[in-house]
Order: structure tokens, then sequence, then C-alpha cells
């Protein structure tokens, strides 16, 4: 019973509730969306975003932010396409990605960790410099005609609708949440992220945990980058941009606080199904895809404003409630005094 | 103390007038072309948007925040004057103050979430810059026109705000930059709005208690930065002669680059307009020389403003460290008094 009133507790339960109460509503304006391979697709098209978020979710915990991991994705991506297609080894393509993703995530965690450059503006400038590597390695070309069974790789489904890609998403996404909360070193990450200074004094090594989470999410990225070349079947020069910040906005969605600290992945995989899902919700409830991005915006703005007030409201109840206890005490004090 | 203040300032300052030299003579020799002052003068239309953004962006900075959503509001205002023109039949110079209205209003309502509902400038700024391109997407579909066609055929007294030429050489874009320059060192340097600005960035609570509207100051100085995106989204539409709702994008990261690069803290608190003008500068003049003379594309631009940034960065780092300071404190006999503190 009692893990039941849990799970109702836990933060990223009200962005599920948010997604179930997202998909009946369309299901109400439009009751052709309510079918098994519609809410599918819905979660299928997800799982780039889903490992962009989780990566995103690690250097939100720990206090800071990456805006690097779109160009990430890109660059990962047109390295690993143009390898494919020019008839190299997977195993070997795919490591080449995962090497540039460990690569980039050390550069971003030296310079925040260890040179302690707001993090912001640091991964803004290596957004910039690997957005310039990727026009420079396509040549400023797309990157097509890549295998055929790498391209069809991406529909093979494994449960019901959902694909390969997904369910080892969800698979990882589960991994992580238990390393998260269960083990030692796992738990460095929220700690780093709710107090720095107190968790270097209890002997937490908080830059090692800060390079540790930016390696994560760099990996992370880069395996969205395959996962992408895969999907889409062919790379821009344009590719990835953009999905640092829907990465932020599904990692706000699924409950992670950005002052760090506060989260789990969960949310951030529930965060980005919502985040992958409302442009293809608006085409059912007939929009046009015009709306996408005000309607995202205003999603996020709402979400991050009603958290702050709530956040708000329940600081100013506990001092209430502090404040309350004290007075009682000291009226019992009083009263004691008197009796005596 | 307002010495020690001024010193690192003015190094910083000097460093970047080095900075803007040397790129003058690196691209100069590479092509002399470059230095054809006609030529140098209309590239600044190129830019010029960075710049006069860039310069309220410092406000917005120096109180501690960050604001990534100017570009998007570029794009709003000029795709709102091409439709309030064309499609609701106002005049030109009724659509300008219109779309100047609407920036204002999308600065306001971010400044108000961010200043009195207490989140985080990055995340509103971040919904915010979804919201105003998703807007300016919504406007560009009221037009008759298709979309990617953009709205032109603009009337001539729109389009000479950017084709007189002061005393026949000087384009006026540049005058509208000088101007906005002053406006804006004097706002921040030699007005109470400014002193409240900085002291709302050191220590909002200390602000707070000595009877400054800190949250007023903070919306104000994101009003303000709309503003000046309102204004760069003007001239860029009157230059190009076309209306698009995707114009400005791209120039988040030459924004912040150059506040940063100008030696505001990102943390709040320190920061000139006079460091941003010159980084700003010295900015566009990366972008206008090295396609220029060395051939690069536009496109691989944002490798040399993204290592900038990041050398930059690194270096004040350095230069903040205890360990780094004392050593030159060894070398040169003297140690240096400020140290810009980090997070």
């Amino acid at each position: 019973m009692s893990t039941v009133k849990k799970i109702f507790k836990v933060r990223e339960m009200s962005s599920f509730l948010f997604l179930v109460g997202l998909f009946l509503l369309v299901g109400l304006i439009n009751p052709k969306f309510l079918t098994g391979s519609n809410i599918s697709a819905c979660f299928n098209t997800s799982v780039v975003y889903t490992l962009v978020a989780v990566g995103m979710a690690f250097t939100i915990f720990i206090g800071e932010i990456d805006v690097s991991v779109g160009s990430n994705l890109g660059f990962v991506a047109t390295v690993v396409g143009s390898l494919l297609r020019d008839g190299a080894n997977w195993g070997f393509a795919f490591a080449m990605g995962l090497i540039i993703g460990l690569i980039i995530g050390l550069v971003n965690g030296w310079g925040v960790a260890i040179m302690k450059v707001p993090s912001l503006i640091f991964t803004l400038g290596t957004n910039g410099v690997l957005r310039g590597m990727m026009y420079i390695y396509a040549g400023g070309a797309w990157v097509e005609n890549l295998p055929k069974s790498f391209k069809d790789f991406s529909s093979v489904t494994l449960i019901g609708n959902f694909t390969v890609y997904y369910c080892c998403a969800v698979l990882a996404v589960v991994i992580i949440h238990f390393l998260l909360t269960r083990t030692r070193r796992g738990q460095y990450f929220i700690a780093v992220g709710d107090n720095e200074g107190g968790a270097q004094l209890v002997g937490i090594p908080a830059v090692r945990t800060k390079v540790l989470a930016y390696v994560i999410c760099g990996v992370l990225s880069a395996v969205a980058g395959i996962i992408f070349c895969s999907r889409i079947g062919f790379v821009t020069s344009t590719s990835g941009s953009g999905y640092e910040m829907k990465a932020v906005a599904a990692c706000v969605l699924g409950g992670i606080s950005l002052t760090g600290g506060v989260g789990t992945v969960i949310g951030a995989g529930i965060g980005a199904v919502i985040m992958a899902s409302i442009s293809y919700l608006l085409v059912f409830m007939g929009f046009s895809s015009n709306y996408d991005n005000a309607i995202t915006g205003i999603i996020l703005i709402t979400i991050v404003v009603v958290d702050a007030l709530m956040q708000r409201r329940a600081a100013v109840n506990n001092r209430h409630a502090r404040l309350a206890a004290r007075t009682m005490t000291a009226d019992a004090a009083k009263k004691e005094a008197a009796a005596q | 103390m307002k010495l020690l203040k001024k010193r690192p300032t003015f190094n910083w300052n000097l460093f970047l007038i080095l900075l803007l030299a040397a790129e003058f003579l690196i691209f100069g020799s590479a092509n002399p072309k470059f230095l054809r002052p006609a030529l140098l003068l209309n590239s600044v239309n190129d830019f010029l948007s960075i710049c006069i953004i860039s310069l309220f962006v410092t406000f917005v900075m120096i109180t501690g925040g960050i604001d990534i959503q100017v570009a998007s509001i570029v794009g709003l205002t000029s795709i709102t004057i091409g439709v309030a023109w064309q499609d609701f039949g106002l005049s030109i110079w009724g659509a300008v103050l219109l779309a100047i209205l609407v920036a204002a209003l999308c600065g306001a309502l971010s400044g108000f979430f961010i200043a009195y509902c207490g989140v985080q400038a990055m995340v509103v700024t971040l919904g915010g810059s979804f919201l105003y391109t998703g807007l300016a997407l919504l406007v560009s579909t009221l037009s008759s026109t298709e979309a990617y066609q953009g709205i032109s055929g603009f009337p001539d007294s729109f389009k000479r705000i950017t084709q007189y030429k002061l005393f026949g050489v000087i384009p006026f874009q540049i005058v509208i930059f000088l101007i906005l320059f002053v406006f804006a060192y004097l706002l921040l340097h030699k007005t109470k709005y400014g002193r409240k600005v900085f002291l709302v960035g050191v220590n909002q609570q200390a602000a707070e208690y000595s009877g400054i509207n800190s949250r007023l100051v903070i919306m104000s100085t994101y009003v303000l930065s709309a503003i000046s995106a309102a204004i760069a989204g003007i001239i860029l539409t009157s230059y190009l002669g076309t209306a698009k709702s995707d114009l400005g994008s791209g120039l988040t990261m030459n924004i912040i680059t150059a506040v940063v690069l100008g030696g505001t803290l990102s943390t709040g608190g320190k920061g000139n307009i006079l460091g941003t003008a010159l980084a700003a500068l010295s900015i566009g003049i990366l972008r206008f020389g090295m396609p220029l003379c060395f051939k690069v594309n536009t496109q691989y631009l944002d490798i040399p403003i993204g290592v900038l940034l990041i050398v930059v960065v690194v270096g004040r780092s350095l230069a903040g460290n205890p360990a780094v300071i004392a050593k030159f404190a060894r070398l040169r006999g003297r140690s240096k008094k400020e140290a810009p503190a980090n997070p």
C-alpha cells in the first residue's frame, strides 16, 4: 500500500499524468488518435529526445547545463553517417561516434568542472565549434545514401509496436535510474547538485563527479546521434540544432529543477515523450505544425512558473509552520512558568 | 575602491582595442581590399544587430540574468512590421511602432516571470525563444504572402533608414548604433538607474533592503533588451527589404559571446558598455574579415567565435585562479587586486 502512495508522491508522476491527460484530451477532440499505433508512434519518435534529455539531466542534476548536445548529436550523426555511407564496418563507425561523444564530454567537463567557467557560456562555445566542424567534415553537403539495412533497423519492432531503439532506451533509462538512486556513486550527482560545498566536505569527489556527468551527457548524445542517423536516414548541416533547447524543456517538464539536485532520469524520459509528441498531437487536433514552437514555449513557461510559485508557497508554508511551532513551545514554557 | 574596480576593466578594454587593431592589421595585410572604407562601412550591415542587441543584453547580464530570446524577437519584429503594413493596412511607421510595442511586451512578459515569479532567467528566455519564434511563424500565416517568400515592397521612406548616408559615406545605421551606444553608456554608467542595475546584480537582497524595487529593475532590463532586438529587427528588415519570421536566428551565440568577451561577468554585478561595444565590433570584424581575407566559408564562422568565447572565459578563469595570481605576483612583484569570483 505504501509503495502505491510513494509512487503518487514522486515529482515525475505529475508529468506522467500530464502526458496521459494530453493523450486523452487529443483523443476527445479526435477519437481517431487513440489507437495503439498512434500512441506507440509518439513514444517511438521520442527515442532521440529521450537519450539527449537523459544526458542533459545529468548535467542539470549537478547544477550545470550543456547546450552543446545538439551539435554533438549532429556532428556524431555526420561522422557515423558518412563512415557508414562509405562502407565502413558498423562497429568501427559506432565506436568512432561514441569516442567523439566521450571527447566532447571530457572537454566540456574540463571547462566547467576544472576551469570553473559558467557552464552555459562554455558549452555555448563548444556548440559553435562543433557546429562549424560539422560543416567542414561534411563539406556543407548532406550525408545521404546510408545503407538500407541500417535505415531499416529503425523500424524493427520488439514489443508490440515499440521499436528496438525505444525498448533499449527505456531499459537504459530504468537501469540508469536504479544506478542513480540505489548506488553510492550514483547518488553523488544529486548530492553535488544539491550542495557542492557540503558534498565536498563529506568526501565526495565533486570535480570528478561533474566531469563524469558531462562525459555521460556527451556519450548519450552521441548514441542519440547514431540513432538519429538511422531513423531519419540523412544528415543535413543543421541536423540536431534546437535539440539542446528541447532537451532542457523535456527535463523541466519531467520535474527536474534547473537549480540542480532535484529530479530523476525517468522524469526526463517522460518529458521527452511530451516534447516529441506535441507536433504529432497538433496534427490530430487539426492545427498546422506552425503552432509547434508557440505551444512548446507556452507549455514550458507555464510549467516552470507554476513550479516556481508552488515551491515558493511551500517555502512560505514551511516558515509559518516553523514559526507556529516555535511560538507554541514558547507559550507552553510560559504557562509552565506561570503554573510554577 | 572605485579605482580598484576601474583598473581591470580599463585593462580589459585596452586588450579589446588591441584585439581590434590586430584584426585590422592581419586582415588588412592578408587582403588590402579589406581596408577600403566603403566596403568596411558596408560590412557593418551584416553584424550591426549583434552590436545593437549586445549593448542591452549587457544590462540583463549585469543583473545576473541571461537573455537568449532576443534572437527570436528580431524575427517577430520583422514579420510584425510586414504583416501590419501589408495585411492590416497600417502605415509603415504605425507598423514599426506596433512592432516595438509587441517586442517590449514580449520582453516584459519574460521579465515578469523572471523577476516576480522567481523562475531562472535561462529557462524563461528559453521558453520565450520557442514562444516568440512560434508567434512569428503564426503571424506570418496571417499574411497573404507565403511565409518562405517574405513580405517585400516596402515604401521608400522605410528603406531609406538604411540607404541614407551621412555626409555621403557613413551609413545611417552606424549613426543609430552610435546613438544607442551613447544612450546605453549614459544609462548604465551615469544614471541612478544604472547604479541600481549594478547593485541588483551584486546583491539583490541588499538592493531590496536599500529601498530599490529590485524586481522592477530586473524586469526593465528584459524590456530594454527586447526593444533593442526590435530596433535591430527594424534595421534588418529595412536593409534587406523583406520581412521574414526567421531573421535573427543564429544570433544568440554571437550576442552572448560579445557580452562575455566585453568583460561582463555572467554571474552579474560587473560589466561595461564600452567593453561590450568593442567586443561586438571585434566579433563583427572577424565575421567580415575571415570570409573576405581567408576564404573561410561563412558557415564555418561559428568555430572562431566559439573558440574565442572559450579562450576568453577559460583565460579569465585562469586569471582568477589564486595559484596563477600568486605566480604572476611573484613575476611582477605586485599582486592583481581583483579576482573575479566564480560560482
